[in-house]
């Protein structure tokens, strides 16, 4: 992607739209399409070296599997713009694999989930966070009350941060169970 | 493995298995499921000449790269392992200082293994008996050893017996505490260590407490709430301390013992609201059953960054909800990888859409039931604040509660550091140079205090407790039929006060195994043991007298707890061998298994399953994909390298059917389930089994669901699951589905 095509356009158009274009871009210049009608030009050598001005890189882990790979993920104006592996790393000494590698296409899937939804008479209907937490919470109450607490089973994930799985842990105790799991029983 | 020595978890690490002579792999894949862990293993034998031996019923990418591949059936493990023992025992190839010093209850297991000749265990596992002598030779001789297992070993109806003879090997040789040496279990998921230290579980709190009252005060004081308040909150203080149902068999919990379903035990109700964080449900076992569960719920909750496919097998109407969480490159917070080692995650954005966090949609619920401050109070109470700040104040909590496992010296500050400086670690010894001296990456557990630098490697008496040494847990008791549980004369870690043995520290005993004089403060301050001693004056204490604070102990390779003493071969519930499933019989049912009747031995001989399904069924992962497969179908790049389901299959038995290479296939199942798949030649397979990826979901007994997806959230890839046709069948201790073994009978389609 050309920095100069990249400030032109996100002077125009908004940010996500323009990662949509770039998706399409990057098919288009395979075919060489763009290469004769003036749209694209060569890169100057300051833009090869560095495609994204003014981007901050985030040393982070990966989230496929238990080795725990370093990942750097650069970010420009709050979108991830690209990914590198970690060379000094001490267990992953830069290596990726294909999962690892396409942690930033899975962040920005186009299938992502983008609003709550409610099936309701076998159809999806979107709603707001805050009618979907109130109905699931009231549901909850209210099995609490009449079936006990022991009518929830909670199922959390070998996904999640050791923070979030100990609240997790920590959400079932307080409603009141013991009905609750996640993958190491598979 | 916990009932063997203490800790269920990896004892050494990746970057060890470098320092390995020989390395044995037992039912994984790293080559397909840890690609870059892998490449420690290929540098073990570039640069230590180390053999690599691959014991699988499939011949996986790990196995190209072995130098000796054993093609096991499934579900003959503990034949072969018996096997490699019998022969270990007989030229006295075992460490016999090591056993006595440091094993209980060898001499059963020294027994049963005479039973297991060469021959026989060609019998039972197909392995020829040549093949089993020569990988026992090589491997018996090439000290150190490391043994390496995953799911291979735990998805059968005894796989906890598999877990608990792996050990056993390891503990004949002597290949315990060393490095290159130990049981090294690869997890699967990212943080299925950190998620399982923290009891996503249903049959203990945090840290492996359990379920007891003593634990339920201890927490509910830890974390800042009236004990009375939160047993309140339960149906009863009896329902506190029972087990509830698992990720395996939640199902029979909605569907309540109606229709021949296994009967349930739940406080009086079944099943009624389902809440899904992060989980794939599409990938446990028995998919119809799933399917049914899902159906007769009174509501679903599914919070994942993608559509979470339960909500596609369902055919449910009304209140399904789906939740957009926010992945973990949106949030920050601690990941324990395989070898017990916390890294920090940073975030890299924030949620995208609408999409929130999980701890978000956890606090906002707490709310809405009224628990929200009972629910954060714990994180405050370290440094008595206002409000909190997540993660940092999360992280620390634990870091102030867990000690069990030693969790006291992850503390965000630590952990972070870590990051910033990975470069400043050795990457096979883990340890720190320059201002990291004197830690190990990722402060392994125990971490025992503030400035422990963690154990990289469990159980190595040649270290000292400060350094990250230890002997194996006194967990099991002093003693057991009259003889001695704590280690053997002379077998303490380096540098302690106490040469031999000695039980767990306690308030009462310290004094006298530590030899010291604690202060009228000290005194006051302490806990009553060690796993409860917030103040840390034991740890404290323990470290400048070089002393475990979980004791030193024997390991057991006896375990009277469980239905079988010493590991006993037993066949799979769905055995190819009607003749073996005679010898060897399942256990007897279970009533009450994590709140659910199981059959095991009715199941096994209701009929010789075997007639009319003649062909063993195997499950496993693809290189590209994890899990439900529900992240990597949702990117095109992932999903285009495998973008159909399919079954490997070895063309002499495709031939048999009129299977052509590129056709459709059926499978059926004990339980009257199939699925249409892709057939795929493979030699990778032999002819009495196929083998199939268990990523895919969307289609339902040959029938395409895509229509059931919310617009926009169909991923790349969909397919049939493998899991609607793997057999009833459940681990007798974990209740582990048993995927790695059933049966099944296929047709042209």
């Amino acid at each position: 992607m050309l920095a100069n095509t990249y400030e032109r356009l996100k002077t125009q158009i908004g940010r996500r739209s323009f990662m949509k274009m770039a998706a399409v871009a990057t098919a288009a210049g395979a075919t060489n399409a763009f290469a004769n009608d003036g749209v694209t030009r060569a890169a100057t050598q300051e833009e090869v070296k560095n495609p994204f001005p003014g981007s901050t890189s985030v040393k982070t882990i990966c989230t496929a599997c238990s080795v725990g790979c370093g990942i750097i993920a650069e970010v420009q104006n709050g979108v991830w713009v690209r990914q590198e592996v970690a060379q000094d790393h001490p267990i992953s000494l830069g290596g990726h694999c294909c999962k690892g590698a396409d942690m930033i296409d899975m962040v920005r899937s186009e299938v992502r989930l983008k609003h709550p939804m409610v099936k309701e008479a076998g159809k999806w209907k979107r709603l707001s966070w805050d009618d979907a937490l109130d109905r699931i919470a009231t549901k909850l109450k209210a099995s609490h009350e009449t079936a006990g607490p022991d009518s929830a089973m909670f199922l959390g994930s070998a996904k999640m941060s050791t923070e979030q799985a100990y609240y997790f842990r920590k959400f079932a105790a307080m409603y009141g169970t013991n009905n609750i799991d996640h993958q190491a029983r598979i | 493995m916990a009932n063997t020595w203490g800790y269920g978890a990896m004892t050494n690490s990746l970057g060890d298995i470098q320092n390995a002579k020989a390395i044995i792999i037992f039912g994984a894949n790293p080559a397909v499921n840890h690609p870059v862990g892998f490449q420690h293993f290929l540098k073990a034998k570039e640069r230590n000449n180390a053999k690599i031996i691959v014991i699988d019923p499939v011949f996986t990418k790990t196995a190209a790269k072995a130098d000796h591949y054993c093609q096991v059936r499934p579900g003959t493990d503990i034949p072969f392992m018996y096997g490699m023992l019998h022969l270990i025992f007989k030229n006295g190839w075992h460490d016999e200082k090591f056993i006595s010093d440091r094993v209980y209850g060898m001499e059963d297991v020294m027994e049963e293994a005479k039973k297991w000749n060469p021959k026989k265990v060609e019998d039972v596992t197909g392995v020829p008996a040549d093949q089993l002598i020569q990988v026992t030779t090589l491997y018996a001789r090439s000290t150190p050893g490391t043994l390496i297992w995953a799911m291979g070993l735990t998805q059968h109806s005894n796989g906890s017996s598999n877990t608990r003879l792996a050990p056993i090997l390891q503990l004949a040789l002597g290949n315990m505490g060393v490095e290159g040496g130990g049981t090294n279990i690869l997890r699967g998921h990212d943080n299925v260590q950190g998620a399982t230290d923290m009891a996503c579980l249903s049959d203990t709190l945090p840290g492996y407490y359990g379920l007891s009252d003593g634990a339920w005060q201890y927490f509910a004081s830890s974390w800042g709430v009236d004990y009375e308040w939160l047993s309140g909150r339960f149906k009863s203080k009896e329902w506190m301390g029972k087990k509830g149902f698992t990720l395996a068999r939640w199902w029979a919990g909605v569907l309540d013992g109606k229709d021949g379903n296994d009967q349930i035990h739940n406080a009086g109700t079944n099943l009624k609201n389902l809440f899904v964080m992060g989980n794939g449900i599409t990938s446990i076992a028995q998919q119809a059953k799933v399917k049914e569960g899902l159906d007769n719920l009174d509501m679903i909750v599914l919070c994942d960054p993608f559509v979470n496919e339960a909500a596609i097998l369902t055919d449910k109407q009304d209140d399904v909800f789906i939740l957009p969480a926010a992945t973990q490159f949106e949030t920050s917070g601690s990941v324990t990888a395989t070898n017990r080692s916390v890294q920090w995650r940073n975030k890299v954005v924030e949620p995208m859409y609408e999409s929130k966090t999980d701890h978000d949609i956890m606090f906002e619920l707490a709310k809405r039931l009224g628990f929200y401050d009972e629910y954060t109070a714990g994180m405050k109470i370290k440094e008595n604040k206002q409000d909190y700040t997540w993660p940092e104040d999360a992280t620390d909590e634990i870091a102030r509660i867990i000690k069990t496992i030693g969790l006291t010296g992850w503390t965000a500050k630590r952990i972070k550091s870590h990051n910033e400086n990975w470069h400043m670690f050795d990457q096979i010894s883990g340890r720190g140079y320059g201002k990291m001296k004197g830690e190990y990456y990722g402060l392994p557990w125990p971490a025992w205090t503030e400035t422990h630098g963690g154990s990289p490697l469990l159980y190595n008496i040649n270290r000292s407790v400060a350094e990250g040494g230890m002997g194996f847990r006194n967990r099991f008791g002093l003693e057991h039929d009259g003889q001695d549980l704590l280690a053997g004369a002379g077998s303490a870690p380096k540098g302690s006060v106490q040469k031999d043995g000695y039980p767990e520290i306690t308030a009462v005993n310290i004094e006298e195994v530590l030899g010291i004089k604690l202060t009228a403060d000290e005194k006051k301050r302490i806990g009553k043991n060690w796993k409860v001693d917030t103040s840390n004056i034991i740890a404290e204490k323990c470290m400048e007298q070089g002393i475990a604070p979980y004791g030193n102990a024997k390991a057991r390779a006896k375990v009277w707890t469980f239905p079988d003493q010493i590991p006993m071969h037993r066949e799979p519930l769905h055995s190819p061998r009607s003749d073996l499933a005679k010898e060897y019989p399942s256990f007897d049912d279970k009533e009450n298994h994590f709140r659910v009747d199981t059959k095991y031995i009715s199941k096994q001989t209701e009929q010789d399953w075997s007639k009319d399904f003649p062909i063993n069924l195997v499950t496993g992962r693809l290189v590209n994909m994890n899990g439900a497969g529900m992240e990597n179908r949702a990117s095109k790049y992932l999903a285009a390298l495998t973008p159909e389901m399919f079954c490997s299959i070895n063309p002499d038995l495709a031939g048999k059917y009129g299977i052509r290479d590129g056709s459709m296939m059926w499978i059926h199942s004990p339980e009257g389930t199939k699925i249409k798949v892709k057939a795929k030649y493979s030699h990778s397979v032999p002819e009495d089994r196929i083998f199939m990826p268990f990523h895919f979901a969307g289609h339902f007994q040959g029938e395409d669901l895509s229509h059931k997806y919310p617009k926009g959230t169909k991923p790349y890839a969909i397919g049939e699951s493998a899991n609607t046709v793997t057999n009833y069948g459940y681990d007798i201790v974990t209740q582990i589905p048993e995927t790695k073994g059933g049966l099944c009978r296929i047709e042209f389609a």
